[in-house]
């Protein structure tokens, strides 16, 4: 099948072993994104894949040419990787021309001034083509970036953390940008990340990696966000919400109601997580069917949305303090009881040993 | 069109045959969605997932019979994958008048058989291979 795969590849370095057994596939036209923290061995992948680190243990294959067995590794520069990183590494003495056209050194002159100049159509800066990379902006330079890559009609394109040198406003068009092209270009790309928002931007398929170098999960974005297989893939996307509890007739009593325990054995410890956007607060009406009643502690405006910490005045939890986000800002002038209930979507549950 | 090249083989005549299978199904659906014959496709997917659980069933036997010491982490494995069948067929039900569905079910279909079933045979290929190997010594 045409695009990237990678069989059993597992790498240590000296005795730390940073890829436990990893297998993946990109399919040509797709976007694959490797998340996880530091340290869980994404970047030591991407180099593997890029041929900049010496495989180990499995095989690397692109378009069905294998390019990396533990005896045998084709040199990176044969690949036809296309690679964009997050210092876009243009070279400063050239033209943004020049830079687009380096990798085309294969092709007459004349041919590759217009595939460069077609590229950096796409990326829309054409009309800096004779400026060098001193003159553009970070976010200009990482689509000099992207055309570079690109030009040589590579086979797999690599991305690392590639977008984190921008600002937030340029990162979000950068982006939406780069994954247009991409996608415009039917290649297969490879991404690693540690920011999940990126992941969920840009993945068709997310592999989220542990510490360990192992996947604990694999799927589309929505999958990873509204099933994560555990409990660290559930804190990956930000703060939550925690009510520790007994399982008892395969429910856990809160105060914001039973839940139904699933798949949990009554006598049970369980864990249940609750994302920011699971608490629902109202204002009087709902009454007692509501939810359980709260104390508000704080209120922050976050620009489109507000981050709202309150206290439980009743119930097993009582005095606990949990947080909601909720659409806009919140009126803390606003007069009587405020309620809080539990939106099951956001509810993820799991065994405690 | 997808399809089971080598770097994709266990190398186990009755499961490679099933993913072939599996393949074929794929791609029977996606040209379905290409001919724009959504009725079909939506009839289609269920076949993708009846045929999946049927397969994950016959490899878990062979698995067992050949002594294979994954075999639970495997089982456990397929379990996990209902979500993912549940939510093709959900998708399945909304391709008549969703593109956004048919694209996310043709990017689905593709992910599952390739990631989610054949990359994770992988780590059993060199264990039935080798008893294969022994068998026919």
């Amino acid at each position: 099948m045409q695009g990237l795969h990678l069989v059993g590849v597992s790498h240590a370095y000296g005795t730390t072993p940073v890829l436990d057994n990893i297998s993946l596939t990109v399919p040509a036209g797709e976007v694959v994104c490797l998340l996880g923290p530091s340290g869980s061995g994404k970047t030591t992948l991407l180099r593997i894949a890029a041929g900049m680190e010496r495989l180990q243990a499995g095989r690397v294959t692109i378009d069905e040419t294998v390019v990396a067995e533990p005896k045998s590794q084709m040199p990176p520069e044969d690949r036809r990787i296309g690679y964009m990183f997050q210092d876009y590494a243009l070279f400063p003495h050239l033209s943004v021309l020049d830079n687009v056209t380096f990798g085309l050194f294969r092709q007459d002159k004349a041919a590759a001034r217009e595939r460069a100049m077609e590229m950096l159509g796409q990326v829309g800066m054409t009309r800096h083509a004779h400026k060098h990379p001193h003159m553009l902006s970070g976010g200009q330079q990482q689509r000099v970036a992207l055309a570079r890559a690109l030009a040589p009609e590579p086979r797999l394109v690599l991305l690392d953390e590639p977008f984190s040198g921008l600002d937030t406003d340029m990162r979000a068009r950068i982006r939406e940008q780069t994954l247009t092209v991409l996608k415009r270009n039917k290649v297969a790309t490879l991404m690693v990340t540690h920011d999940p928002e990126e992941a969920m931007f840009m993945a068709d398929r997310i592999k989220v990696l542990g510490e360990n170098g192992r996947v604990l999960q694999a799927g589309r974005p929505a999958d990873i966000y509204y099933k994560p297989a555990n409990e660290y893939v559930a804190r990956l996307f930000g703060p939550m919400n925690m009510i520790d509890g007994i399982v008892e007739q395969g429910e856990l009593r809160s105060s914001f109601g039973v839940i139904a325990a699933k798949g949990v054995a009554d006598g049970q410890a369980v864990r249940v997580l609750i994302r920011p956007e699971g608490l629902i607060l109202s204002n009087g009406g709902g009454g007692r069917e509501g939810g359980t009643p709260v104390d508000i502690l704080s209120a922050h405006l976050l620009g489109d949305s507000s981050m709202v910490r309150f206290q439980v005045r009743e119930g097993v939890n009582s005095g606990e303090e949990f947080q909601v986000r909720i659409p806009g800002a919140f009126d803390l002038t606003e007069k009587g009881q405020v309620w809080a209930c539990v939106d099951l979507r956001h509810v993820f549950q799991y065994p405690q040993e | 069109m997808v399809e089971i090249t080598p770097s994709y083989e266990i190398e186990v005549e009755t499961i490679d045959t099933d993913h072939r299978r599996l393949v074929n199904i794929i791609n029977e659906i996606t040209q379905a969605i290409d001919d724009k014959r959504e009725e079909e496709c939506a009839r289609l997917v269920p076949d993708f997932v009846t045929f999946s659980k049927q397969h994950f069933a016959r490899e878990e036997a062979l698995l067992v019979q050949n002594g294979y010491p994954g075999v639970e982490k495997h089982r456990e494995h397929h379990a996990s994958l209902e979500g993912k069948m549940n939510t093709m067929l959900a998708l399945a039900e909304r391709v008549v008048e969703s593109a956004a569905a048919r694209d996310e079910l043709r990017k689905e279909l593709i992910f599952f058989l390739m990631d989610d079933v054949i990359n994770e045979d992988m780590d059993f290929k060199s264990f039935l291979v080798d008893a294969a190997s022994r068998e026919g010594e």
